[in-house]
């Protein structure tokens, strides 16, 4: 009878991600996941509910209250934060596991390895997930590489230390874990903010192959199968957030790269704009891209947005957005941020799909945006980001940049976007250049 | 070499395979929502606690270890559901 739960468990899992393939059935995906997420939690118990102490019920009661209550209460902006702790959380409860089997039994050879590989990926992503968390909250600034290669190149010799100590036995297990907490703080912190869409990825990868091998540990076919399918979707979107930046995965977890200006000399001055002047530009065009940022999210700037587009639309200006795989803080921040505020994901382009249109479009607004619409990624092979797909913005007939000043983005270089002669500044935080332009449109 | 092994490592294989080619279907825009819906799936570890939880024993700091396990395991899936089907009735609502 628990096989067969389990059975259709697993299939209810494979068939929700064959759901979510299309924004219009994947509000279904969910509701298949949770329904085999249910049938497996009960199927562990083994019909015997009675094995249990009030300390196990509370612990689930109470916990699964402060899952609705955070899920409830969090912002769209605060989303890369939220993922980030729950990949900590998964992370830290198969860490756990692996250390409990670990201490409490004595586990065939096959299971030992596979328990303490567990225990290791789990505690990692812990550590990892917090800084990371710190990091999107900016509570923490990056820290120099000099410790995280010193640490690096003291790891092989620290992981064999125990084999001296191997007569005695004891505080091995816990040596370990503090080891792999201390490698996951080390190299998330060296790593830059621009770079967390890969990291939260990884690590997101990192819970699933954590729960996979616990599914080793207490024989469970169906966390085995489940842990493999959040390992895989972790990996697809590391390596399409690598692809998105033109660097490999280990170039990005070396960290270092980005946060400090190289370059940000400019040959000439930006010709600056007013609101109104945007306003008039605006009204004469047929076709509109914005591209949004960071900065988007950072000034919660998605009302104005869809107040923008409201208003273009009502003028019979088509608007259609391009978002760059990594623009912000993780896969698909900006299209649930533009979502939240019932932007149609129809007007939602990727790099692909809009980079020929670029040429044909008369307006586009650049949002909160910089190094994904750097033209020296194209033509400047000296530049620490050329060769990276980029959106080609410097095509369209003419560009407005909303940037507070000319300061560079992450990468730490000049953008010559800046000073094209078919784009103009709007000195604002994106919030409000956006809410100005829309005034200057009822007076226009 | 025992054969269950064997099958547990094709079937782990089988999972991976199914996982790459239908997550690589995904379009971009839903990346987020299906971030927050694996980081709910990877919660499952809770099978594990469960499993293990009547056979911890006498020790009370491997209880409490046990514990806190099931507490993060249950944020996660209870969270991680919770806010992806807010995350994904705001993609429904445009059809």
């Amino acid at each position: 009878m628990i096989e067969i739960i389990l059975l259709f468990s697993s299939v209810l899992f494979i068939f929700a991600l064959k759901l979510f393939g299309r924004p219009s059935t994947a509000h279904r995906a969910n509701s298949f996941a949770m329904l085999a997420m249910a049938l497996a939690v009960f199927s562990a118990f083994n019909f015997d509910f009675s094995k249990y102490d009030p300390a196990f019920y509370i612990t689930i009661v109470v916990s699964g209250f402060f899952g609705v209550l955070i899920s409830k209460r969090v912002q769209m902006t605060q989303m890369p934060e939220l993922v980030g702790l729950f990949n900590g959380f998964g992370g830290g409860a198969s860490g756990a596991i692996a250390y409990v089997e670990l201490s409490n039994n004595s586990l065939v050879m096959s299971d030992f390895f596979v328990a303490i590989f567990s225990m290791v990926i789990g505690v990692f992503t812990f550590s990892g997930s917090i800084v990371a968390v710190l990091k999107l909250r900016g509570k923490l600034n990056n820290v120099n590489t000099t410790i995280a290669n010193i640490f690096s190149a003291f790891l092989p010799p620290l992981i064999l230390l125990p084999t001296i100590w191997k007569e005695m036995e004891i505080l091995t297990l816990e040596y370990f874990m503090l080891l792999a907490l201390i490698a996951g703080i080390i190299r998330v912190a060296v790593i830059g903010g621009a770079d967390m869409p890969v990291v939260i990825a990884f690590l997101n990868s990192l819970s699933g192959i954590a729960a996979m091998s616990a599914g080793f540990i207490v024989n469970s076919i169906i966390l085995i199968i489940a842990g493999a399918l959040v390992g895989a979707s972790g990996i697809i979107l590391t390596l399409l957030m690598c692809a998105a930046m033109n660097r490999t995965l280990i170039d990005v977890l070396k960290g270092g790269f980005g946060g400090t200006a190289i370059n940000n000399e400019y040959d000439k001055d930006p010709i600056s704009t007013s609101p109104e002047d945007v306003a008039i530009q605006l009204s004469y065009a047929e076709s509109v891209v914005i591209v949004p940022g960071y900065g988007m999210a950072v000034a919660q700037a998605q009302a104005a947005v869809k107040e923008l587009t409201n208003t273009l639309k009502d003028k019979n200006i088509e608007v259609k957005f391009a978002i760059h795989p990594v623009a912000g803080r993780m896969p698909g921040h900006m299209n649930v941020l533009l979502a939240e505020v019932d932007i149609d994901y129809e007007d939602m382009f990727t790099l692909e799909d809009i980079n020929s249109e670029f040429s044909s479009t008369d307006v586009v607004i650049v949002l909160g945006a910089n190094d994904v619409v750097n033209p020296l990624a194209r033509t400047d092979e000296d530049s620490p980001i050329y060769g990276m797909p980029i959106l080609d913005v410097d095509l369209a007939k003419q560009v407005i940049v909303i940037k507070r000043s000319m300061s560079p983005g992450y990468a730490g270089i000049a953008n010559p976007l800046f000073v094209n002669d078919n784009a103009k500044m709007l000195f604002a935080d994106a919030k409000e250049g956006l809410e100005n332009i829309i005034k200057s449109f009822e007076l226009v | 070499m025992d054969i269950t092994f064997l099958l547990t490592i094709l079937v782990t294989f089988l999972a991976s395979f199914i996982g790459y080619e239908l997550i690589s279907k995904i379009p971009q825009t839903l990346h987020t929502p299906l971030m927050s819906g694996s980081n709910a799936i990877s919660g499952i570890t809770l099978i594990a606690a469960i499993l293990i939880y009547p056979e911890v024993g006498e020790s009370q700091l491997l209880k409490i270890i046990v514990l806190i396990a099931i507490a993060f395991a249950t944020l996660n899936i209870v969270g991680g559901f919770s806010v992806t089907g807010r995350i994904l009735e705001m993609f429904k609502r445009n059809d």
